[in-house]
């Protein structure tokens, strides 16, 4: 909302406090204030001149050729101006923009020639300074201002304009109008607010003017006829306060409603009589699909929550929010009615909502004003509109009708407890004054210590002030937050609750991020359909949104890994190798709580891609492998227990049908699933030719992993006899697993082998076809004597043995 | 006689084995020389064997300079070894190349998203003064989001928040971190441990256009804490003490009316802006002064929700806008980075603390 100092003036003595002071001071005590700026600041750039003589330009019929007085910035000489005008005069004052003047709309005057002839400056228009639309003619300056004086000075436009944040005023329906802040300025500086006459104006006696309210939208509903009503252009100083807080002026009726509602923050409306039906007005619920026109010509479709103002069979209003364009006011409007009324603050807002018309009247409407208002802004039409037309008449008493109460009640509050929760040593004699200045009356009780009775006025009794809190921030701003003396909490030494998973998604991030060599991503939560398409995960079932920012983002993720998956190409384009993680969460809708909530997992994703391994055997390069290691390193770092990798017994879509493992728990879920991408999968992410590469996944159930046993913390004592190192490479059948070889291995040991290390895996001619050859480090070792190289010869021996179960053979190494 | 066969015999061998030891230019000469005179066969080593032939009388003598010359030989044999290979040292000193510049060959290492990273040292602070730091769902009951904080429906304040709903009605993307004030205090308030200190870090959702300063995911800490006697001095000496140490600078904070449904009184923390020294620059868009959370004195009706007596205990809670912390922090300019998950960003956050 933008508020005018100037205008602020009009109800608090500003003098010797500067604009930006009390955008200061609004800021500090009352509200959110997101500028401070002069208003129209190139007035202050065009000057008052005197147009001396005016005659035609010798080549040009509709020009005249003007010599024009600026006073001191003419140096001493009359200015030659060229001006296309046919308004302009000799005698006028003018507003002039001399050469170098820079004005609105990238408007730059300079020295120029028009037909051979010199024009040292412009004759501006209104519309030219932004003043106002008027374009047909220039600007004739009203009165005699001194020639040579900044516009803006001379014609007392010099304003500055302060806007303050909407949202910063949701809790203060008094705000919304420059009197309300006038009071804030009042109560923070110490002055007074000036005294403003709201009493209805006295009518004719007679028949009140119909009125019947027919919705429970409708509280209050007051209409006022004034008779010898003459329309025109409003005065100056209104126009220049209506222009600096952005309203543009159109006559004198529109301009003085709109003037009433920015003053006291009360919409209203005024009708011209003559358009309205003889059996008054009549505010009711629209019917769905009513239609009707609003004043800024479109045709609106109704629904029944709508409320709607009426007259004989015409729409006139939609309540609230604008009016119709049937009856509005123009140049031959001689008696008005003015509609001032409270209306529902919900139902308004619902339908300024619905039909996407935020208006200043709905804005106000839905922050709930009081019910006592209308009568005050109807008085404020009637004295405003009779200072400037004394001859008005106010033929019968005003149309008064609705169910309202006076919102004004009585909060009880004890001044120690505004000490207590502010934390600060307040007087009472201040608290007693802050009150006061914001006009909440004290009612004290003779008892010691006995709470106070604060009255609460109307205006801010309807949601603003109900609670003793609400009075404790009262204090607390005008006193100053600042001045709130800093505390340090006393406490009891407590330890704080244990987060083990925080704990944990600790641990995991710093392995990963450090020496892991993966960089830590945050993704959306919702994920793309065109990547579960592809990874063919469209079929599950998902926590969708109703209102996504884009069709196809409505889905809210299940697991974390798609996410990562969907920015592979893009980190591809760039780096040969991408080592990505994520921690997040996902929502499953088919395990849902009693209320509903999804079920939270709790998932850490991994993607390692890299340039695919050179063509051979060997078993540690694949990023499959090397994902592999570091996800059993995550284990260790995480002091939990993995049980053995198994084939993957349920797949998702996207995973390789071969190269897939999983470490799974007692209920046979899996802690972990380690895979490739399946390749027709890595071909709709678009990793193929120049993007090609092995991509290795990794997802980890962080609620699995937590329920795991942890390793057992201990110590063996070191050994007391040296082992012995004995290599042992086996050439076995493809079908021969790793794991069944090593287990082999540890079994023909009958309990010396201390460590079996795979360091080879080979597959060549000379093994022959569908053979490989394992190599292990293997480390023998007796708890209760030195081994020998008997105790040597002895373990191949079985390794051989063992080896023939398996169709295998020991190779020489 | 021994002095006799000392100048004939022992003497020259002295003499010559000295100079051939002085002369040698290479350690593998004087290994020769070495063999040469102190061999078996070499001169000294003859010498000695023809100790026999000397008359007993003057064989100890003999014996004597005959080892004497040995030592001295073996003496000088050894400084001129030592001399010739700091020589040899030298001239390979002399000759090397080393290139102090060449790079070192990349050790892989990963990072953390700055965020991560912001949010750690938040709770290193938070923590070490008590608080917990929990956790909460993103998709959110209307209860918890809205209702419990004292939002009920048709609030106004409920339109500002641009909800993402959820289809059924019941549930939303949390718009801020705020629900988990309720759902802390309904399973963690401990009258026997006050006050109850949380903090909670995550991300929060608003359906809003996003640009290079709006996000519809962003991420936000809550702070809560409840006692008896809290004021609202505590809660700005809380917000100071954090700051300090955050910025590692003392720096000054103003307190301004807020208006937040679920805080009386409410409040907008603004922080004097770290980088421009009151003189104003594009970081504080030139008011030298930076919004960074709203926060105020928990309202009475949320403490109740949260099924606390708010004639008993009071208690301030707060909002701090971690996106825009982490941004100001490492000086970002695009808030969309941060959910990019583009590497050329992440790689610029190699640290782990």
């Amino acid at each position: 909302m933008k508020v005018s100092y100037r205008w602020l003036g009009r109800h608090v003595d500003l003098a010797g406090i500067a604009p930006a002071e009390v955008a200061n001071d609004l800021t500090i005590h009352t509200a959110e204030v997101e500028g401070c700026e002069r208003f129209a600041p190139w007035l202050a750039d065009v000057v008052v001149g005197h147009v001396v003589e005016r005659v035609r330009h010798p080549d040009a019929d509709k020009l005249s050729l003007c010599r024009v007085d600026v006073g001191p910035r003419g140096e001493g000489q009359l200015l030659q101006i060229v001006c296309g005008a046919s308004n302009v005069a000799a005698g006028q004052r003018v507003a002039v923009a001399l050469a170098g003047t820079a004005l609105p709309n990238d408007l730059k005057i300079k020295k120029s020639k028009i037909r051979g002839v010199e024009s040292q400056g412009m004759i501006c228009s209104e519309s030219e300074l932004s003043l106002s639309d008027e374009h047909a003619g220039i600007w004739v300056l009203p009165g005699e201002p001194r020639i040579g004086a900044p516009v803006s000075e001379a014609l007392g436009l010099d304003d500055w304009v302060i806007e303050i944040d909407n949202k910063s005023l949701t809790h203060r329906p008094d705000l919304w109008g420059h009197r309300g802040l006038a009071r804030e300025v009042a109560a923070i500086r110490g002055r007074k607010l000036a005294p403003l006459d709201l009493a209805p104006p006295r009518t004719s006696a007679g028949a009140p003017y119909p009125v019947r309210v027919e919705s429970a939208g409708c509280a209050r509903y007051l209409g006022l006829v004034i008779e010898g009503v003459k329309n025109g252009p409003a005065p100056e100083w209104m126009r220049f306060l209506l222009l600096a807080v952005g309203q543009r002026p159109i006559d004198l009726l529109v301009d003085l409603s709109n003037f009433v509602m920015l003053d006291l923050g009360q919409p209203n409306h005024l009708f011209d009589l003559g358009l309205l039906a003889a059996d008054g007005i009549r505010v009711r619920d629209a019917r769905a699909g009513e239609r009707m026109r609003t004043l800024d010509g479109l045709e609106r479709v109704l629904t029944a929550e709508d409320v709607l103002v009426c007259s004989g069979d015409e729409i006139v209003a939609l309540a609230g929010v604008m009016g119709g364009e049937g009856s509005k006011v123009g140049p031959e409007t001689g008696s008005v009615l003015v509609e001032a009324a409270a209306f529902d603050p919900t139902r308004v807002r619902r339908t300024a909502a619905r039909l996407g018309l935020r208006t200043d009247a709905s804005t106000r409407f839905e922050k709930n004003l009081s019910p006592t208002l209308p009568a005050e802004a109807a008085a404020h039409v009637v004295s405003l509109l009779r200072s400037l037309q004394p001859g008005l008449r106010l033929p019968r008493p005003a149309g008064d009708a609705g169910q309202w109460k006076d919102p004004a009640r009585t909060v009880s509050i004890s001044p120690a407890r505004v000490r207590e929760v502010l934390g600060a040593p307040i007087p009472d004699a201040e608290i007693e004054r802050i009150l006061g200045a914001l006009e909440l009356r004290l009612e004290k009780r003779a008892e010691k210590g006995a709470e106070w009775r604060v009255h609460v006025p109307s205006a801010r009794a309807t949601k603003d002030l109900t609670i003793p809190e609400d009075l404790i921030e009262e204090v607390g701003r005008m006193h100053g937050y600042g001045r709130i003396p800093v505390q340090a909490l006393q406490v009891e030494l407590h330890p704080a609750p244990w987060n083990e998973r925080a704990e944990l998604v600790r641990t995991l991030a710093d392995r990963l991020g450090g020496a892991a060599g993966f960089h830590e991503a945050m993704t959306y939560s919702f994920v793309d359909s065109a990547v579960l398409a592809a990874l063919g995960l469209d079929g599950e079932r998902y926590v969708r949104l109703a209102n996504p920012q884009s069709a196809g983002s409505e889905r809210v993720r299940r697991s974390v890994l798609p996410s990562l998956l969907a920015h592979l190409a893009k980190n591809r384009r760039q780096r040969p190798e991408v080592r990505l993680f994520e921690i997040g969460k996902g929502y499953l809708p088919e395990h849902a709580s009693a209320r509903h909530e999804p079920l939270e997992v709790h998932e850490l994703a991994l993607v390692w891609m890299a340039p695919r391994p050179d063509a051979g055997p060997g078993f540690a390069s694949s990023a499959f492998a090397r994902l592999q290691a570091v996800v059993e390193d995550l284990f260790r770092d995480a002091g939990r227990e993995r049980p053995p990798w198994t084939s993957a017994p349920a797949l998702p879509a996207w995973a390789h049908p071969v190269r897939s493992i999983a470490a799974a728990d007692g209920g046979g879920q899996p802690i972990a699933l380690l895979t490739t991408l399946e390749p027709e999968v890595q071909a709709r992410l678009d990793l193929t030719g120049e993007l090609d590469g092995e991509v290795a996944c990794a997802v980890l159930s962080l609620d699995r992993l937590l329920a795991q046993p942890r390793v057992p913390a201990g110590y063996r004592p070191l050994p007391r006899f040296p082992g012995v190192k004995v290599d042992v490479a086996a050439a076995v059948p493809e079908e021969c697993s790793a794991g069944g070889l090593e287990q082999a291995l540890r079994a023909a040991g009958k309990g010396l082998v201390e460590s079996c290390d795979l360091f080879d895996l080979y597959r060549g001619a000379s093994l022959g076809a569908g053979r490989k050859s394992l190599a292990y480090h293997v480390l023998l070792q007796a708890e209760d004597r030195t081994l020998t190289e008997q105790d040597c010869a002895k373990y191949l021996a079985r390794v051989e043995r063992a080896l023939a179960e398996l169709g295998g053979e020991l190779r020489k190494v | 006689v021994s002095a006799e066969r000392a100048r004939t015999e022992v003497a020259p061998i002295r003499e010559q084995a000295l100079a051939a030891i002085g002369a040698a230019s290479a350690v593998p000469e004087l290994a020769r020389i070495e063999r040469e005179v102190l061999g078996k066969d070499g001169a000294v080593g003859r010498l000695l064997a023809g100790i026999r032939e000397v008359p007993p009388a003057e064989r100890k003598a003999f014996g004597e300079a005959a080892n004497e010359l040995k030592r001295t030989l073996e003496g000088a044999l050894a400084e001129r070894r030592a001399a010739l290979e700091k020589e040899r040292i030298a001239a390979e000193r002399a000759a090397e190349h080393f290139d102090p510049t060449l790079p070192a060959p990349r050790v892989e290492r990963g990072s953390l998203h700055p965020m991560t990273l912001v949010v750690r040292r938040l709770e290193r602070i938070f923590t070490s003064m008590g608080y917990q730091a929990l956790d909460g769902p993103e998709v959110e009951l209307d209860y918890y989001n809205f209702e419990a904080l004292n939002i009920p429906r048709d609030h106004p304040a409920r339109e500002m928040h641009d909800t993402f709903w959820c289809e059924g009605g019941e549930l939303l993307m949390r718009t801020h971190t705020s629900p988990v004030q309720i759902r802390a205090l309904e399973k963690g308030f401990d009258p026997a441990a006050l006050p109850f200190r949380a903090i909670v870090p995550g991300r929060c959702f608003r359906n809003e256009t996003t640009d290079a300063s709006h996000e519809h995911t962003f991420h936000q800490m809550e702070g809560l804490v409840v006692g008896k006697g809290i004021t609202v001095g505590h809660l700005i000496g809380t917000m100071k003490t954090f700051l300090r140490e955050v910025f590692r600078a003392e720096l000054e904070v103003r307190l301004r009316p807020g208006y937040f449904p679920f805080v009386e009184p409410g409040f907008e923390l603004d922080v004097r802006c770290p980088f421009c020294e009151k003189k104003g620059c594009s970081v504080c868009k030139r008011s030298t002064w930076i919004e960074l959370c709203p926060c105020g004195m928990v309202h009475p009706r949320v403490l109740n929700y949260g099924g606390v007596d708010p004639a008993v205990y009071t208690g301030f809670a707060f909002g701090l806008g971690l996106s825009r912390l982490v941004m100001l922090f490492y000086q970002i300019e695009d808030i969309r980075h941060l959910m990019g998950a583009d590497l050329r960003f992440l790689e610029q956050f190699p640290h782990t603390r």
